[in-house]
């Protein structure tokens, strides 16, 4: 058995591939929004001193994180519309699926990021005789976010990552496309390193920004 | 349209769900075994001076950590037969495209250790005239290895629920088994809900020994 190499074929197939990866893109963006929006409500319930709110936060965090992404997919893809009687589309269950993943992963990223702050600034809030609601959004927000910035932004790049797994429920992703374009050309080869060369093109940037950005923000901190 | 929670056709076939979670667990094993000791190769690889040695290393470790595993595990499915012209078993290759995986992650986890291994170590090494390779097993290893303990968990973690991916490449692990018993019962909620406890069962309590020798590190280099 002899296989011959042909990467020009790849070439009929681009726009395809294009498209593939802009709902990858598309996905990965809405996730990460809403992830992190949940993701810092939770880190408040978390950090709340009444034992239910904190417990359901806690128990939801390692839930998500405790389990396979893949089982999480599949769970709100074939059982959620039996639990709401509504139907579902593979669209909504991946955005579901992929928020729900990054909020519990983004809650961890916020609370370490708020336990950071040093006990002086506690202390210098009370001093300065802060209202609770002004302290939270003038001295614990800003200093929580900018702390979590690294962290969260190589949780997008999971995410980024995590988002080919939709392709198993049928939508049409990046790797979807790909894994498609495989079976009608019999050349997996190509295509297959192709797809992956592009999820490396778009992640591997990312993941040097995050060290950019850590040392930056490491230095402003510091200051 | 009514959906009656009914367990007994999940705990009919309870032993088949058995079967998958071994299947997980060889897989987990035997690519946290590779995922442990290449790990440590490979970061030794990346900081080498020589650049020959670093580059390919690094190219290595980048393009693992920057594309979806899902992409790894389909392209070593489809394409390392057509390239190598060598058929494995399923669970092998599973193994291998989790191990070379996990390999990756690991470099980095060891890499971050043993730079924060202190530097009068390695003066002392020089200075007692240790072989290089008695410096590399007895002075950077173990404390690489300690350091480096909680993120090699925390990845072991990771790894466990990862390996759900190959069921997507029809490997009889528990998730497959759960998504078969699925569609053959017509009991999603059940079979679904039943796996995902079980993954939790096993990830959680082995989060909270990540979680412990963490803090058992900070506090000794607190102390």
């Amino acid at each position: 058995m002899t296989y011959h190499f042909s990467f020009g074929f790849i070439l009929d197939y681009w726009s395809a591939l294009l498209v593939g990866l802009a709902t990858t893109l598309k996905l990965t963006v809405v996730c990460v929004v809403l992830g992190m929006l949940l993701g810092f409500a939770l880190s408040l319930m978390r950090m709340s001193e009444n034992r239910l709110i904190y417990a359901i936060g806690s128990l939801y965090v390692e839930f998500f994180r405790g389990t396979p992404v893949l089982i999480q997919i599949f769970w709100i893809f074939f059982c959620l519309p039996l639990v709401l009687h509504v139907e579902i589309g593979s669209l909504a269950s991946a955005i579901i699926a992929l928020s729900l993943y990054m909020g519990a992963i983004s809650c961890e990223t916020f609370r370490a990021a708020m336990k950071a702050i040093a006990r002086e600034q506690h202390d210098a809030c009370v001093a300065l005789g802060l209202a609770p609601l002004a302290k939270i959004t003038h001295v614990v927000f800003p200093q929580t976010i900018l702390r979590a910035i690294p962290t969260l932004l190589s949780n997008t790049v999971s995410l980024f990552k995590e988002s080919s797994l939709v392709s198993a429920v049928g939508m049409s992703d990046l790797l979807y496309v790909g894994q498609n374009i495989a079976t009608r050309t019999f050349h997996p080869v190509e295509i297959l390193t192709t797809v992956a060369f592009i999820y490396f093109v778009i992640a591997f940037p990312l993941t040097r920004a995050v060290t950019i950005v850590e040392q930056r923000l490491l230095r402003k901190i510091e200051a | 349209m009514n959906y009656h929670l009914n367990f007994f056709f999940v705990f009919r076939d309870f032993d088949k769900l058995l079967d998958g979670l071994v299947v997980t667990l060889q897989l987990t094993v035997l690519a946290n075994a590779i995922g442990l000791t290449l790990g440590f190769g490979v970061a030794l690889l990346v900081m080498s001076p020589i650049r020959v040695i670093r580059w390919p290393a690094t190219a290595f470790v980048e393009f693992f950590r920057c594309t979806p595993a899902l992409i790894q595990i389909v392209w070593f499915f489809y394409c390392v037969p057509i390239l190598f012209n060598v058929f494995l078993d399923a669970i092998t290759m599973g193994v291998l495209a989790l191990g070379l995986n996990l390999t990756a992650f690991n470099a980095e986890a060891y890499r971050a250790a043993i730079q924060a291994i202190p530097r009068a170590q390695f003066d002392a090494s020089v200075a007692l005239g240790l072989s290089w390779r008695a410096r590399i097993l007895h002075v950077v290893f173990p404390q690489a290895l300690r350091l480096a303990l909680p993120v090699l968990i925390s990845n072991a973690i990771g790894l466990f629920q990862q390996s759900a991916l190959v069921s997507l490449v029809a490997v009889a692990d528990l998730m497959y088994q759960a998504k078969t018993m699925s569609t053959q019962t017509y009991r999603p909620i059940e079979t679904f809900t039943i796996a995902a406890v079980i993954y939790l069962a096993i990830s959680f309590p082995v989060g909270q020994l990540a979680a412990y020798f963490e803090r058992r590190n900070a506090s000794r280099l607190a102390g």
